[in-house]
């Protein structure tokens, strides 16, 4: 079986592959069957840790406990927000359903509303008070000056609220070197992770499936 | 037609090739190439160390099957530091695809290699939707987000679990991951719950996670591949990351003089274009 998932991982490598000549049939369907088995496998695991594991295995032990009489009060009201959450959930599914899609937005308003509760204060303390922070640095050292002269004048760029002349101008024209200079520090780095890709699966092909090279 | 106009109309299936073989030849004939150390990865791995024997610690597989090139072999090279150090392991990922499997199969061959106990010495959690009620809520309780792992074993039943209720127990969180969930990390487990931490993550992501190392929201930090090769020589335990810099210094040094033929073919041929009319 192990032999036969290399093989068919091997294939479906090469097959992908071969689009870098020319489309063709192989590529085709090395696309359609990844599509279709993500979606697959999406559908299932999701059926096996929300539907199940998150709705329907806490409803049944809650209504154990409750008819066990463990604090049958405190089961019944967790009971009754799990049903409440689930029956939000299903709302999304009047989408369907072009007279009554209206009716998806309520779930949708409490996770909008829900989601920007949370990052709110999570952005606000996590990130960029911090980060204003990580700017505070001693200026006797040059590092630090690139930092805080960095972070200056690319805000300065950002700023449009007057015509970028004068003092403004000079310095939103040294904030565009330092976003340059960080574009391509970028792109270094991703042609890295593209390469590294591509050395991946060239590993996968001539190590563990033609066994053409022997790690270390 | 000269030669400057050939090269700006040159056939991109052979840049393809030029690629591909400068992958594939290191791999054939390795040439060993020197690789430095970054002081992130170095901070990263000695903050590990100074944890003491028997420590908790949380290890993320937040990253798809197409980085692994990248990513696995950090999350190896940290298993090995780990377990080498005894420290306790609790591991999970918040990728649906892929996620639950590659940790799964990492987790078992270094705990066979290192005679680990499952439930003792080291948990998989696996897979929970929406993570951001998952990062918050084991916070509170780890329990109620994971009533039971990722083979379905309630987590009372498992030794290690009985120790660890949230974060206050884990004394490091390291994240392996190919996607912006780092960022979530950040700013609600370090936040919020001053937990220190640091991550593995792809070249792409790199550049954008420095700030949080200097800012001191990370204590560390592994990017890529080079990353990932770093750790494995900080835990000395050469493979796949290490096989693979000699194939990324090869291709990078082709990359490079394409830009530069490229640069050079673009400006000859529009000053002749210019010349002629």
């Amino acid at each position: 079986m192990e032999i036969l998932g290399l093989w068919l991982a091997g294939f479906f490598t090469l097959s992908l592959f071969s689009f870098l000549y020319k489309d063709n049939p192989f590529y085709g369907l090395a696309e359609h069957v990844f599509a279709g088995l993500s979606a697959g496998y999406e559908v299932g695991l999701v059926y096996h840790s929300v539907i199940l594991q998150q709705l329907v295995d806490p409803i049944s032990q809650h209504w154990v406990n409750a008819a066990a009489g463990d604090h049958p009060g405190f089961h019944i009201m967790k009971i009754g927000f799990l049903l409440f959450a689930g029956a939000l959930g299903m709302l999304m599914f009047t989408r369907f359903f072009p007279k009554a899609s209206w009716i998806s937005r309520y779930p949708l308003a409490f996770v909008m509303g829900n989601t920007a509760g949370i990052y709110l204060m999570s952005e606000l303390h996590g990130r960029l008070i911090p980060q204003i922070a990580g700017t505070f640095v001693n200026l006797l050292n040059p590092l630090n000056l690139i930092i805080f002269f960095g972070v200056l004048t690319t805000l300065t760029y950002f700023y449009f609220s007057k015509e970028h002349t004068g003092v403004l101008g000079g310095s939103a024209r040294v904030g565009i070197w330092f976003i340059m200079i960080a574009f391509g520090a970028h792109f270094g780095y991703t042609v890295m992770g593209r390469i590294s890709l591509l050395i991946g699966q060239v590993q996968f092909i001539l190590i563990d499936w033609l066994k053409l090279v022997k790690p270390g | 037609m000269d030669f400057w106009q050939r090269i700006s109309q040159l056939d991109r299936r052979w840049i393809y090739l030029a690629v591909a073989l400068a992958v594939i030849f290191p791999l054939l004939v390795p040439m060993k190439m020197k690789l430095g150390i970054t002081p992130e990865a170095r901070q990263l791995y000695e903050t590990i160390e100074a944890l003491p024997d028997s420590s908790v610690v949380m290890l993320t597989f937040d990253y798809y099957p197409s980085t692994v090139a990248e990513t696995r072999p950090m999350s190896i090279g940290a298993l090995h530091q780990m377990f080498r150090k005894n420290l306790k392991v609790i591991t999970m990922t918040t990728i649906p695809l892929g996620g639950p499997s590659i940790a799964d199969r990492t987790m078992r061959e270094m705990a066979e290699l290192y005679h680990k106990i499952y439930g003792v010495d080291y948990v998989n959690l696996g897979y929970k939707a929406n993570y951001t009620a998952v990062l918050l809520g084991m916070g509170s309780s780890i329990e109620s987000i994971y009533p039971s792992d990722q083979y379905g074993t309630p987590l009372a039943k498992l030794p290690l679990m009985q120790t660890v209720k949230n974060y206050d127990q884990i004394s490091f969180i390291f994240i392996v991951a190919d996607n912006g969930i780092v960022d979530n990390w950040i700013s609600i487990v370090n936040a919020q719950f001053s937990k220190p931490m640091g991550a593995g993550v792809t070249a792409v992501m790199a550049p954008k996670f420095y700030s949080y190392v200097q800012a001191k929201q990370m204590t560390g930090l592994l990017g890529g591949m080079k990353g990932a090769a770093e750790y494995e020589m900080l835990v000395n335990k050469p493979a796949m990351a290490l096989i693979g810099m000699d194939s990324q210094s090869l291709a990078h040094l082709l990359i490079i003089g394409f830009v530069i033929a490229g640069n050079v073919a673009f400006f000859v041929t529009r000053k002749k274009k210019e010349s002629k009319g």
